[in-house]
């Protein structure tokens, strides 16, 4: 291997995808600066040079997805592209929510498509990011038209990588890491929890001299450690190129007993059958093997009073009752409804398997010169195992001490322990054939024509579910041959998925004259089976132009490097909602025993049905400007752009009256995205041995929700806290204010005798529905990511941040009381008292408090995601070409305005569910990791 | 390779790609429920009760008769407290004990979705039930009558709770304006009283006796229920000839001689009863959800969540007539032992709890066998000499009177005259139907609420409290086409 060279600049994607042979990662071969160094993108069914592209698209090099030592690749782009905003959790195999361009589509399918090797996927969880060659995202919708039927929420192409160089090159690079909270917020002490609620009850309950403290999120996390090897082959002949990479990631994380683990194996080839037929094959495999614990434990570490330990004297574990004495005591009278979160752990016994297969093959056929034949056919097939074991007697026995006292009798009727055993797989396949033609006429008019036709079959999952009681108390007997489980079955379900199919239609044609303007149109016809009869089908069309300035005589080798306008106008559409038909309702909950001994099975119609429910179609314009400057050492761009969803799918919740209790999906109303992005990178050197570069991206969105289609479209009530409060509200008042906005009392100061006061908005002397107002969204205005990176001789830095600004959170952790929880240190240590009116908190109490602004809280931050600092050595020893060491710090420091665990609150990513509302306290990770790339 | 065949190789796989593009292609039929285009599955005996079972499966359901329910016909009442921890709300079981509410409390928008959702459930069994021709034609009469019998019955607790409400008879069309208007739009008292007696009228038409429901079809209605119901719809309406008229055809049924029996599972479905609410606790368990747990002791050695607990003044009021038999059976005391060798110790949290809830087998569990009696014998009766001493028949009303006393194991009434009669009729009612989720609208009914609540403590406003509020949400929607109840 040559030596390396680290200079690169932020669009590089080095890969003809497809028709060379020098396929290939970073760091590239030396070039010099003069020589052009293409620069190619990924827009669906092919490839363009980026400054042929009218479109807008963010390229995410290699090394920058793998350079995040994290699980999941999105969100190791996390601040690397404007107008793209990710969600992550640090929850090991969690899929981190991405957002481009704002959000669109309320309920129907929040995530972008991913394209991984032209195979439609979900998510991307068992992709080993150093496998990813290239991660493409399309934001605007001439870039998207042509994935039609799914684009509506952008799409995120990623090949990955395959053989390359002459030889076999073989690489290592393996990490180790700890992990441990970010932010941790502080909770009331023993003495502190006493006096309030002391306080709030009007009693002398608790004692104030606590022989106890228990810091229950000590108690039930640890260090998290986490390491990954990863091992690839990789490289090439005149007729075949070849890849291999295997990898394996480990994790303990910080809840106590979390263990996560990851095996991937991949195989990439390419043969060459013929003189214009190349026949690729892509396969890869990932096994996984999951211990979850459940993540109450860290809401019930949060409310459980720190007066309680985690074990009494005698051993047996502590509980939420009071002596007379005013200290915890295994006998004594119920205070809260709070759990033992260590017991919580302690009783879980769950293991979950899962093994992924995907693959491809590819066949491309030179027909004549100028024409290409693609087919292409991708599958998936997964498979899911798991159990989780309940010692239901023992929880008993532990959640009350004087059962074991008293030698309590369990009910005979009762269970002694319940194993739910669950098998899941589904299939999925897609074939894809195409034309492609390419022709130059008269050397200045450069044609490009694609013309094809997909097939996509998403098969339902098909779920097996068994519940068993009184089983044996040993995992290795659980399943013996010879045994009839008949009479231990509690339960047993068979679920074969709804399937979908889609057939689609497509195709785009690329004109550039003279090398200086481009035009572009594409169109999509897309069968979906999810609608009914009538409305299966949609068409999306797209245009796109471009004008580069720079190659006109009058800027031509001026100022500008590079100066390209573009712009277009697509429509893209979104068909993820369930099936659309009527069903009837069976199942238990229709079932009745009649005589208390018979059960009979019920049925009824329970569900709202809109046979008119089809395609939610979106329009965008966009325009945007690239520009190269100052020998191409600052590059930039701004894309300005303008999207409506006209019919918005949404939940429709029928009139209370109709007496149905399963909202079904409607066309409801319209959303509007506009926005600006920025993007701006600075790549020099000083002297051969330091270069640097800075790059920041900047976007601005605003989203608002502009109409709502029907006159009698119902409430959608949302947000809600689980304790008959909620926080979010959509009907016609919410014209004009961005989806998901929180609708709260305003709370505006204390009375006389220290409880919280709210404005009587509607003036009519009390507080009721009337008075709640819009109050913004969790949907932050503004994303910001900066990213650094310093070369000097064979050392590198890096350093990356990211921060979004304007979202709003509710703390709903802190607002869900009952009675007797632990409160938080800032509230304890300062609330309002006929001696301390000045308080910002109200007196103590114990009533569910109403949903109001009290709780309400900037969810703006600013988090440095990675910093990270290496060192190469080269030819160290004959067969080691390079080495090079690296320490990394990920997520090491937040600012953020927002007083619980993390202010990235995803949810299930239902505006109107509890997205933005912290109601458990999972907390953010911060991890240290040291590790090492050889490549022999 | 000859570019030829490359050529036809090519087009080869692209046409053999063409057969998955018919329409056929995305033509999908569901797998995980039953499309409603597939009704001839159904178009059969079972399919048909299957519709109707469905009807009683809605009053297990939590928001049916667990919490809210509990809430509003219970705790409100002076014959029980909220119960649990004195910090537990319930989430507003305090605002209701203190008669505190107001139209955004949860528990009546729980109440009332719940009730339309169950007379849904009857509008989509009279609709499909026609439409099931292969099915035998006397069954279907027969579950249209049970269907209308249940309707009956859930618009009577909407009119007891919230005065006249909606009248939703047929299924709606979404988008259609007269639907609309028909589901926003509140009907007066009178109106709803007169759509459950003709609902009811249809199905004495149609229901057999009890003793014609056996085996799998214990517990269903039967021709003395709606009768029953009949009955106690003219009570609340001040129809004295028609109470005693349909509790006169109330035949078949007789008294338990021993009180407690009837709260047993020995005593479930009984001669006494007339219409219950089943429980099945034994796996596959569907009782009526976390009744008991809600209702069972609380605190170190209990089993539930302690809510709605006897009151001091119900306890006294038993204690006043000499009525240690009702009392024991209604009244679970700290710190004593039960029927069934349950000991309960001292350490609950609160003195009483409501005995009419417990499960043996079951007492903690989500799923328990106990049933909700709503109509039994001994209320046909008292019925029966409420009317007769209205109408001046007070001799014949005294006897009905004692042979309630008399099962009950107390002495006979010392009232006369018709004024002292009707006292002692509705003393014996607060007794003999404790926990039964009477108590509140019978106050109401009766006048006796502000008196009654004041000697709890609480202040009954009345103008305002003789009905609650409808939920907020609903007055939102209606957009104008109903207005609040006076007061809220």
């Amino acid at each position: 291997m040559k030596q390396t060279n680290l200079k690169y600049s932020c669009l590089i994607a080095v890969l003809y995808f497809g028709m060379n042979a020098n396929g290939q990662t970073t760091p590239q071969d030396t070039l010099p600066k003069e020589q052009k160094i293409e620069e190619v993108v990924m827009i669906g069914y092919g490839s363009r040079k980026a400054v042929d592209n009218t479109t807008s698209v963010s390229s995410i090099k290699a090394e920058e997805v793998s350079r995040t030592k994290v699980l999941n690749a999105s969100q190791a782009i996390q601040g690397k592209a404007a107008g793209v905003q990710v969600t992550a959790s640090d929850l090991p195999g969690s899929t981190p929510t991405v957002i481009i361009r704002g959000l669109g589509t309320a309920l129907s399918g929040r995530n972008p498509l991913y394209v991984v090797d032209g195979m439609f996927v979900d998510n991307i969880n068992n992709i080993n990011t150093n496998d990813i060659l290239t991660y493409d995202v399309l934001k605007d919708a001439s870039a998207l038209a042509i994935y039609g039927n799914r684009a509506a929420n952008g799409v995120i192409i990623i090949t990955t990588k395959s053989g390359r160089g002459k030889g076999i090159t073989v690489e290592y690079d393996g990490f180790v890491g700890v992990r441990n909270p970010l932010k941790k917020v502080k909770m009331a002490g023993s003495n502190l929890f006493a006096y309030y609620t002391n306080t709030a009850l009007g009693t002398t309950t608790f004692s104030q001299d606590q022989p106890v403290n228990t810091d229950w999120f000590d108690e039930i996390t640890r260090t998290g450690v986490y390491n990954q090897h990863n091992v690839s082959l990789s490289g090439a002949s005149e007729s075949a190129k070849y890849f291999l990479s295997l990898s394996n990631y480990d994790e303990k994380s910080i809840l106590n007993g979390t263990d996560y683990n990851r095996t991937t194996i991949r195989t990439n080839n390419e043969f060459k059958i013929a003189k214009g037929i190349t026949l690729s094959q892509n396969l890869s495999v990932a096994f996984n093997n999951t211990t979850p614990k459940p993540l109450g434990a860290f809401t019930t570490a949060y409310k459980q009073s720190p007066i309680v330990p985690v074990r009494y004297a005698n051993g047996l574990f502590g509980v939420r009752f009071v002596g007379d004495n005013g200290f915890a005591s295994p006998t004594g009278e119920a205070f809260n409804n709070v759990g033992n979160p260590v017991s919580q752990l302690y009783f879980d016994n769950e293991k979950q398997k899962s093994f992924t297969l995907q693959g491809g093959l590819k066949l491309d056929v030179n027909i004549m010169k100028e024409l290409k034949f693609t087919s292409q056919f991708s599958g998936e097939y997964n498979n899911f195992k798991s159990y989780n074991f309940v010692d239901s007697k023992a929880i008993w026995l532990a959640a009350d001490p004087t059962r074991v006292l008293n030698n309590t009798p369990y009910l005979a009727t009762d269970p002694i322990n319940l194993l739910t055993n669950t098998k899941n797989d589904y299939y999925n396949w897609i074939l894809t054939n195409y034309f492609t033609y390419n022709k130059k006429f008269a050397d200045i008019h450069d044609v490009e024509a694609t013309v094809g036709m997909e097939s996509s079959v998403k098969n339902g999952t098909d779920q097996l579910i068994t519940i068993r009681r009184n089983m044996i108390a040993n995992s290795n007997y659980w399943n013996l041959d010879g045994v009839n489980y008949k009479d231990q079955l509690d339960d047993l379900k068979s679920i074969n998925g709804n399937k979908n199919t889609t057939t689609s239609y497509f195709a785009r044609a690329q004109y550039k004259l003279m090398n200086k303007y481009l035009l572009t149109a594409t169109i999509r016809r897309d069968g979906s089976s999810q609608f009914a009869n009538g409305q299966k089908w949609g068409n999306f069309p797209s245009f796109g132009a471009g004008w580069v300035v720079s190659e006109e005589d009058f800027l031509k080798d001026g100022f500008f490097n590079l100066l390209k306008i573009r712009g277009g106008w697509g429509k893209i559409g979104n068909q993820n909602v369930p099936l659309n038909y009527l069903p009837f309702n069976t199942g238990t909950s229709y079932n009745y025993a009649f005589g208390g001994s018979v059960m009979s099975n019920g049925m009824t119609v329970d569900q709202v049905y809109d046979p008119n429910l089809s395609w939610e179609i979106t329009e965008e314009t966009s325009v945007g400007l690239d520009f190269e400057v100052l020998n191409r050492r600052l590059k930039g761009s701004v894309d300005l752009y303008d999207k409506v969803t006209t019919n918005i799918i949404l939940k429709s919740i029928p009139i209370i009256t109709e007496g149905i209790s399963n909202p079904g999906y409607a066309h409801l109303g319209e959303v509007t995205n506009k926005g600006v992005e920025v993007a701006l990178g600075w790549d020099d050197k000083i002297g051969e041995d330091f270069g640097y570069s800075i790059s920041a991206n900047y976007s601005f969105n605003k989203n608002e929700l502009s109409n709502i289609a029907q006159q009698n479209v119902n409430d959608i009530v949302g947000g809600g806290l689980g304790n008959g409060q909620d926080t979010k509200l959509l009907n016609e008042q919410s014209i004009g204010q961005p989806l998901g906005s929180f609708y709260l009392y305003e709370a505006n100061g204390m009375d006389a005798n220290g409880k919280l006061t709210y404005v009587d908005h509607n003036g009519n002397g009390t507080i009721d529905a009337g008075d709640r107002k819009y109050f913004g969204s969790y949907i932050p205005k503004s994303t910001l990511g900066i990213n650094l990176n310093l070369r000097y001789k064979s050392w590198d830095f890096s350093a990356n941040g990211y921060g979004t600004f304007g979202a709003k959170v509710y703390n709903g952790k802190k607002a869900q009381r009952f009675s007797g929880e632990n409160v938080e240190y800032s509230v304890a240590s300062d609330f309002w008292t006929p001696t301390n009116t000045g308080s910002a908190n109200p007196a103590p109490f114990n009533a569910v408090p109403l949903a109001s602004t009290y709780y309400l809280e900037s969810g703006d931050f600013f988090r440095i995601n990675n910093i990270s600092l290496g060192y190469t050595i080269n030819k160290a020893v004959t067969y080691i070409s390079s080495m090079r060491f690296y320490v990394s710090a990920i997520n090491p420091v937040v600012f953020q305005k927002f007083s619980g665990f993390s202010p990235e609150l995803n949810g299930n990513g239902d505006p109107y569910g509890s997205t933005g509302v912290e109601l458990d306290a999972y907390p953010t990770l911060r991890s240290f990791v040291f590790g090492v790339n050889v490549k022999f | 390779m000859n570019k030829k065949i490359i050529l036809l190789s090519a087009l080869a796989i692209f046409s053999f790609s063409n057969n998955s593009c018919s329409d056929d292609f995305v033509d999908v039929k569901p797998t995980e429920a039953i499309s409603a285009q597939d009704l001839t599955l159904f178009n059969n005996n079972e399919g048909a009760e299957s519709f109707v079972t469905a009807i009683y499966a809605k009053f297990l359901d939590w928001n049916m008769s667990t919490f809210a329910w509990i809430g509003v016909s219970s705790i409100t009442s002076d014959d029980a407290d909220k119960g649990s921890t004195p910090g537990d709300t319930g989430a507003d079981k305090d605002v209701l004990d203190a008669l505190n509410f107001n139209a955004t409390t949860p528990s009546f928008r729980d109440l009332f979705a719940a009730h339309y959702q169950g007379i849904n459930r009857c509008n989509q069994a009279l609709a499909y039930l026609p439409q099931l021709n292969n099915a035998d034609a006397g069954l279907r009469n027969r579950l249209a009558g049970e269907a209308r019998f249940l309707r009956a019955f859930m618009y009577f607790t909407l009119v007891r709770t919230y005065g006249g409400v909606p009248i939703v008879d047929r299924l709606s069309i979404p988008g259609n304006a007269e639907d609309r208007t028909m589901l926003l739009t509140r009907k007066s008292k009178e109106e709803v009283y007169a759509f459950i007696e003709a609902d009811l009228q249809a199905a004495i038409a149609a229901l057999p006796d009890k003793s014609a429901y056996t085996g799998a079809n214990v517990g269903r209605a039967s021709k003395g229920a709606a009768y029953a119901l009949l009955a106690k719809v003219s009570l609340y309406q001040k129809k004295w000839q028609k109470v005693i008229d349909n509790t006169n055809l109330v035949t078949g049924y007789s008294l338990t001689p021993d009180f407690a029996e009837i709260y047993k599972i020995s005593g479930e479905n009984n001669q006494e009863s007339i219409f219950e609410i089943q429980g099945k606790g034994e796996a596959p368990a569907k009782g009526i959800q976390q009744y008991s747990q809600v209702q069972g002791a609380t605190g170190a050695g209990g089993w539930g969540w302690g809510f709605n607990g006897p009151s001091q003044g119900l306890v006294d009021a038993f204690n006043a007539e000499g009525d240690t038999e009702r009392r024991n059976a209604t009244v679970i005391f700290r710190n004593s032992t039960l029927y069934d060798g349950r000991i309960v110790p001292s350490t609950v949290n609160n003195p009483y709890y409501n005995f009419k809830a417990y499960s043996s087998n079951y007492s903690g569990a989500d799923n328990s066998d106990v049933n909700i009696r709503y109509l039994r014998y001994a209320e046909v009766l008292l019925m029966k000499a409420e009317a007769l001493n209205e109408l001046g028949q007070t001799p014949q009303a005294i006897l009905l009177l004692n042979q309630i006393r008399d099962r009950a194991g107390i002495s006979p009434t010392t009232a006369t005259g018709q004024t002292d009669v009707r006292t002692a009729i509705w003393k014996e009612r607060r007794l003999e139907l404790a926990f039964e989720h009477d108590r509140w609208y019978d106050i109401v009914r009766t006048g006796q609420a502000q008196t009654a609540m004041a000697a709890d403590g609480k202040t009954f406003v009345v103008g305002k409290h003789e009905l609650f509020p409808l939920p907020q949400n609903f007055i939102d929607e209606a957009q104008g086409l109903s207005i609040q109840n006076p007061g809220y």
